[in-house]
């Protein structure tokens, strides 16, 4: 195989992964991320009291907030867990 | 005497049946009947297909037997993240009054955030989304879910049509979230 055949090969991959790692910005990543997450702030400014915790529709809703906000727990814990060993391993 | 006249009579209608067909099968083969979608049916044809369809469904779905726990959180939650990946371009959410789908399709999609048919008993109307999920519905845009998805999971959905004309935008959003991990099944 020619050379310059070969590096045609090698260049036009190169080309299209170059592209696609363009096309999938990070902002796009970052409002898929939002958008696959519940906004519970609206259960947070409710009146917890007044709910009717017998009504199928409210438990859906306090579990899945109740899952995510032990999510973003978990996340931040462990954000903090491999900050706390990041300095340690620094020093 | 009276023989002959019946036979006469059975000509006639012989006779007038295969006008009848072959004037139907003539139109069939012209090319004249309007086919785009934003050319709407009159009323009456309109009326049979509606009729057809409806009485159709009904009958299918008659033996059907809704879950006892059809208004379980679990199914909610469950059949909310299917039903925005799966019906949402076309049945809408709240706050949404009208999409593509909505637009174009004809006949038009039913917006499922309206309250439906006050009369219809809940359990009826559980049976016949139930079916109409799993079956489709023919020429109408509406697929056949039943070919990759349970029972189960259709059930799930349509516990969360029950309560989705009741649902506020952020209701909605909190409900129809797939948790992280779910990948559902697309």
């Amino acid at each position: 195989m020619k050379p310059q055949i070969r590096s045609y090969l090698v260049a036009l991959p190169a080309l299209m992964l170059a592209l696609s790692a363009h096309a999938h910005s990070p902002d796009k990543h970052m409002k898929e991320a939002q958008a696959s997450a519940p906004d519970c702030s609206m259960m947070e400014d409710m009146d917890h009291s007044k709910m009717n915790m017998d009504d199928p529709l409210t438990q859906a809703m306090m579990k899945k907030c109740m899952k995510a906000m032990r999510q973003n727990e978990g996340d931040s814990h462990d954000d903090k867990t491999a900050a706390t060993k990041l300095s340690r391993h620094q020093h | 005497m009276a023989f002959f006249k019946i036979l006469s009579c059975f000509k006639c209608l012989v006779a007038a049946a295969s006008v009848a067909v072959v004037t139907g099968v003539g139109f069939l083969f012209s090319g004249f009947y309007p086919m785009g979608a934003d050319d709407h049916h009159n009323d009456l044809t309109y009326w049979a297909l509606e009729t057809l369809r409806e009485r159709s469904i009904a009958r299918a779905s008659s033996d059907i037997q809704v879950p006892t726990d059809l208004a379980s959180a679990e199914r909610l939650l469950a059949g909310g993240a299917d039903y925005n990946d799966m019906c949402v371009g076309c049945h809408l959410k709240p706050g949404v009054t009208q999409s593509d789908f909505t637009l174009g399709l004809y006949p038009q999609p039913p917006d499922l955030t309206q309250t439906e048919n006050h009369q219809e008993d809940v359990s009826v109307r559980a049976r016949k989304h139930f079916w109409i999920i799993k079956h489709g519905i023919k020429a109408s845009g509406m697929p056949a879910w039943g070919a990759g998805h349970d029972d189960e999971r259709i059930w799930n959905m349509v516990a969360f049509l029950q309560r989705l004309p009741e649902l506020s935008s952020p209701q909605y959003q909190i409900l129809s979230v797939r948790d992280v991990g779910d990948s559902g099944h697309h």
